[in-house]
């Protein structure tokens, strides 16, 4: 420790710290611009500067690491001459276009203006008028406006480990681009607009709709994938604006991926369904609220009477809060008398390993999972680890993924190989014994894997075996896919067989799509007698229902979500659209079938602090769930992967766009990624003579189907990728994750 | 005896017309609106008009400043992105029945937009119409103008 004083306030901080850092400690304000905690001291702004007594030259704050008996002065005349200048010079060549700037009311350079109380430039210079650059999908940068801080680019290197943009050029002529003006070759994760001071770099989704003081902001949880993000709503009456982040709240360190960032659109999509459907003889027509609830209890309390309470099932989408799953599970067991709601998530893994565990990991694997486009947060964990920690990272993958910067050995191959390359690992053979030398000698060692592939569990719970300090981190796809498991969500397996068995004759369905889920896809729904189906969006199973109502979605609604690491955190409503939510839906319902439940989020959070046990002392404010075990049951050596017999592998590809079919209703997503796409690898594009966006015909298991290729340089050879969670897809997928296709050139 | 006499020949009231006799001759001071406009003095606040560029295009660049410094929150102003990346102003409007006239407006308007014009006559028989948009506010620029230069003046 080491004690100084700042401003003559004494303080005591370790010895690593940075003068601006005891600075904050001691409550001294010291002005920055090109400084940011997430980011290593880069000093290029100069505006830190500070005078140390004793010393004669001046010195940066956030690079000068602290020393002892030092005396700080952060606020002489002399400094505030200096730093008024430092915001002369830089202003020289900034535009004063700060009414049309969408930075403008929080921008760093327009606060620190005012705060220095520069009124009038003494320098003349004709600011550039360079074209603003649109080819990114996401981000329009206007260079002009650029301070030269190096935020993006540090972001974009040390945080985010794609290196899209740097310094081009020298001296005068310095500015941010890309090597040859290339397009950007990024993944619209949209951080460098988050760190930008100025307005240089602008969210195209917001660019020109509103302003920032007009915006209210409310904390809440990113609903779009497992990683349980902390976000901002910023929100003007009830519209949605924008995904704000907050670096000092959440596990994420205010990080955001594209689809966190860019995919809130559908929430005020105009497709949204206002009115709830009744379908009879075939058509649907609009009906209100209370009919379409008796509609649906009348038909539960008559097949309940005809074929016992066993023939009505409840089906909750991971994308339900905790709150609701838990009311949905509720009305399945005491008002309907069932065994419970289901849910179609796997049941054998639970969170173990938090982001802070990944981040200061000292040996990571990475087990048949492309992280970074499957969870990017979770991802930028795994890239700090290897980033800031230097852990050994290996990833086990049929092709190559976003971490080959970083890997200390990439596994790659056709999905056979991949699972060969695991079980040597896991039986300590071959090359890969080393790894798993690594693993064991590591003090803090992590595996992430994808919890949706069964026939991986057996490769993690033998790793857990066999290094009994490894920590585990299941890439859980939705918002809340643990939470509806902990409120009590049954197999779903035992759902879909009591549907094909036609025993199964009602079906509630709480905001799931079961038509484009993998597994779910081939299964008929028309032997249902009632088929009831909530969600914003007319969705493929929405289509089919008997009666539709839609709901709100996670911006509209109170409750809380378990990400993947366990950690439960409270969403909160920001607007209302004059929709349901899921909760009331059910409360009407069980209302309706004669016994009252509580709608209100609260009530219903002491019932689960009661009634489950897991979550009976959790904070829902960011606690930490406690799981006994990271994967239970027994688990057989998966046998080769791929089935069928044609000359590719195929198997299912995570997409950095799209969480589910839900995101696919924003128009910013849907317009970069919007259709199904086939990747296949150079070589073998070349082969059949296919190009981008051409089309091929994809036969396995007996399905063919068409889709648009895209050629991608990261695929291995004899392998080819779909996505999940489209219709078409969804029914390959159903018959098995990996086969062995057919590709012929359409048209 | 006096206030008999003043109460019997009704002195006050003779007294009284006698005033309106001599106002009857006098200059007049009050105006025959709405027959006939009432004179306005040169720093006179009234509706609002917003310039235009000379292609005809609105000076305006929809930055909400006018809208956040209005004390009555009478304007609303909605803006969009352009398909080519331009910034597009969905919606201007003033609310006349709302506007308090103090041209605060006017005073944060950062491209010499929205300005205060000498015209009054707001008045109208539904709320509806005390509702401006773009359109009317680029007009009233026109008659404005038009106004100015009959007389010599400059806007």
């Amino acid at each position: 420790m080491v004690t100084l004083k700042i401003d003559g306030i004494q303080v005591e901080v370790p010895k690593d710290y940075t003068i601006l850092q005891a600075a904050e400690k001691a409550g001294v304000h010291i002005p920055v611009l090109c400084h940011d905690a997430r980011l290593n001291p880069f000093g290029a702004c100069r505006v830190c500067l500070i005078e140390a007594v004793g010393n004669p030259r001046l010195m940066t704050a956030c690079t000068t690491p602290v020393a002892p008996d030092m005396d700080i002065l952060t606020n002489t005349e002399k400094l505030q001459r200096i730093r008024k200048t430092v915001i002369e010079l830089l202003l020289v060549n900034h535009p004063l276009e700060c009414p049309v700037c969408d930075k403008g009311g929080e921008c760093t350079l327009q606060d620190l203006t005012y705060e220095v109380g520069l009124t009038k430039v003494r320098f003349e210079a004709t600011p550039a008028d360079t074209p603003v650059d649109h080819t990114n999908p996401f981000i329009e940068r206007d260079i002009d406006r650029c301070v030269l801080c190096g935020r993006c680019v540090r972001i974009c290197d040390e945080v985010v480990n794609i290196q899209a943009i740097s310094f081009i050029n020298r001296g005068m002529e310095t500015m941010i681009g890309t090597a040859f003006d290339q397009p950007w070759n990024c993944e619209f994760c949209g951080q460098c607009i988050s760190v930008c001071p100025v307005g240089s770099l602008n969210n195209r989704v917001y660019l020109f709709k509103n302003r920032p003081w007009n915006l209210e902001k409310t904390d809440s949880i990113c609903g779009l994938c497992g990683c349980g993000c902390y976000i901002e709503l910023e929100t003007e009456g009830n519209e949605l604006y924008r995904m704000g982040e907050v670096p000092d709240k959440g596990a994420n360190h205010g990080n955001l991926c594209a689809k966190g960032r860019f995919g809130f659109e559908f929430v005020n999509s105009v497709k949204r369904e206002t009115s709830a459907k009744i379908k009879a003889a075939g058509e649907a027509a609009d009906a209100d609220f209370e009919q379409a609830v008796v509609t649906v209890a009348e038909k539960v309390k008559s097949i309940k009477a005809q074929h016992g309470a066993d023939s009505v099932a409840v089906l909750v989408s991971p994308r339900l809060t905790n709150e609701e799953a838990f009311l949905a599970n509720k009305l399945a067991k005491d008002v309907i008398g069932t065994a419970g709601m289901y849910a179609v998530e796997p049941h054998s893994s639970f969170p173990d390993a938090t982001y802070a565990d990944i981040e200061t990991s000292d040996a990571v694997a990475v087990l048949n999972l492309d992280v970074t486009e499957a969870n990017p947060i979770l991802g930028l964990a795994v890239r700090a680890a290897a980033r800031k920690n230097e852990a050994a990272l290996y990833v086990f993958y049929p092709s190559e993924t976003a971490l080959k910067r970083l890997v200390t050995k990439q596994f790659t191959g056709n999905p056979d190989e991949v699972y060969a390359s695991m079980t040597r690992l896991v039986e300590g053979q071959g090359e890969e014994a080393s790894v798993l030398e690594v693993l064991k000698k590591a003090e803090k060692p992590v595996a992430v894997y994808n919890p949706y592939n069964q026939a991986d569990l057996w490769f993690v719970s033998e790793l857990k075996k066999q290094i009994p300090g490894l920590k585990v981190a299941a890439a859980r796809a939705k918002a809340n896919s643990q939470g509806v498991l902990d409120m009590g969500a049954l197999d779903a397996a035992k759902l879909k067989e009591g549907i094909q068995n036609k025993t199964i004759k009602a079906l509630i369905c709480l905001g799931e799509n079961p038509s484009v889920r993998t597994g779910w896809a081939d299964l008929s729904l028309d032997s249902l007698e009632l088929l009831a189906v909530t969600d914003p969006f007319m969705s493929e199973t929405a289509k089919k229902a008997t009666v539709y109502i839609p709901v709100a979605t996670y911006a509209e609604k109170d409750g809380s979500f378990t990400n993947l690491e366990g950690r439960v955190q409270s969403v909160n409503k920001a607007l209302c659209k004059g929709l349901k939510t899921d909760a009331e839906v059910i409360a009407a319902l069980a209302e309706k079938l004669g016994k009252a439940l509580p709608s209100c989020s609260c009530e219903i959070r002491e019932l689960i602090r009661k009634e489950v046990s897991l979550y009976k002392d959790v904070d829902f404010d960011g606690g930490l769930v406690k799981y006994a075990d990271a994967v239970t049951g027994e688990f057989a050596k998966p046998a080769k992967a791929a089935a069928g017999e044609g000359k590719y592998f195929l198997y299912p590809s995570s997409l950095r766009l799209h969480s589910g079919s839900y995101t696919r209703w924003s128009p910013d997503l849907a317009k970069v990624y919007g259709e199904a796409k086939l990747e296949i690898s150079p070589a073998d594009a070349e082969e059949l003579g296919l190009e981008d966006g051409s089309s091929v015909s994809v036969s396995a298991a007996g399905i063919t189907k068409t889709f648009k290729v895209h050629v991608e340089k990261h695929m291995t050879k004899g392998c080819v990728a779909l996505p999940e969670d489209y219709a078409d897809t969804a029914e390959i997928f159903g018959k098995g994750r990996y086969h062995k296709v057919s590709l012929g050139k359409k048209g | 005896m006096k206030n008999i006499f003043d109460t019997l020949l009704l002195t006050e009231i003779f007294q009284g017309l006698g005033i309106t006799l001599k106002h009857l001759f006098k200059k007049k001071i009050t105006y025959k609106y709405p027959y006939e406009d009432t004179p306005i003095f040169p720093r006179f606040r009234g509706v609002q008009y917003i310039k235009t560029h000379e292609n005809g295009a609105t000076k305006c660049v929809g930055c909400y400043l006018c809208q956040k410094v209005c004390p009555s929150e009478c304007i609303h102003i909605v803006t969009d992105c352009g398909p080519n990346g331009e910034r597009l102003i969905r919606k201007y409007e003033i609310d006349l029945s709302r506007c308090i006239y103090c041209g605060y407006c006017e005073e944060a308007c950062p491209v010499d937009a929205v300005h205060m014009g000498r015209d009054y006559h707001t008045t109208d028989s539904t709320r509806d119409n005390y509702v401006i948009n773009m359109k009317t506010l680029s007009e009233n620029y026109k008659k404005e103008l038009a106004n100015a230069q009959a007389k010599g003046e400059q806007l």
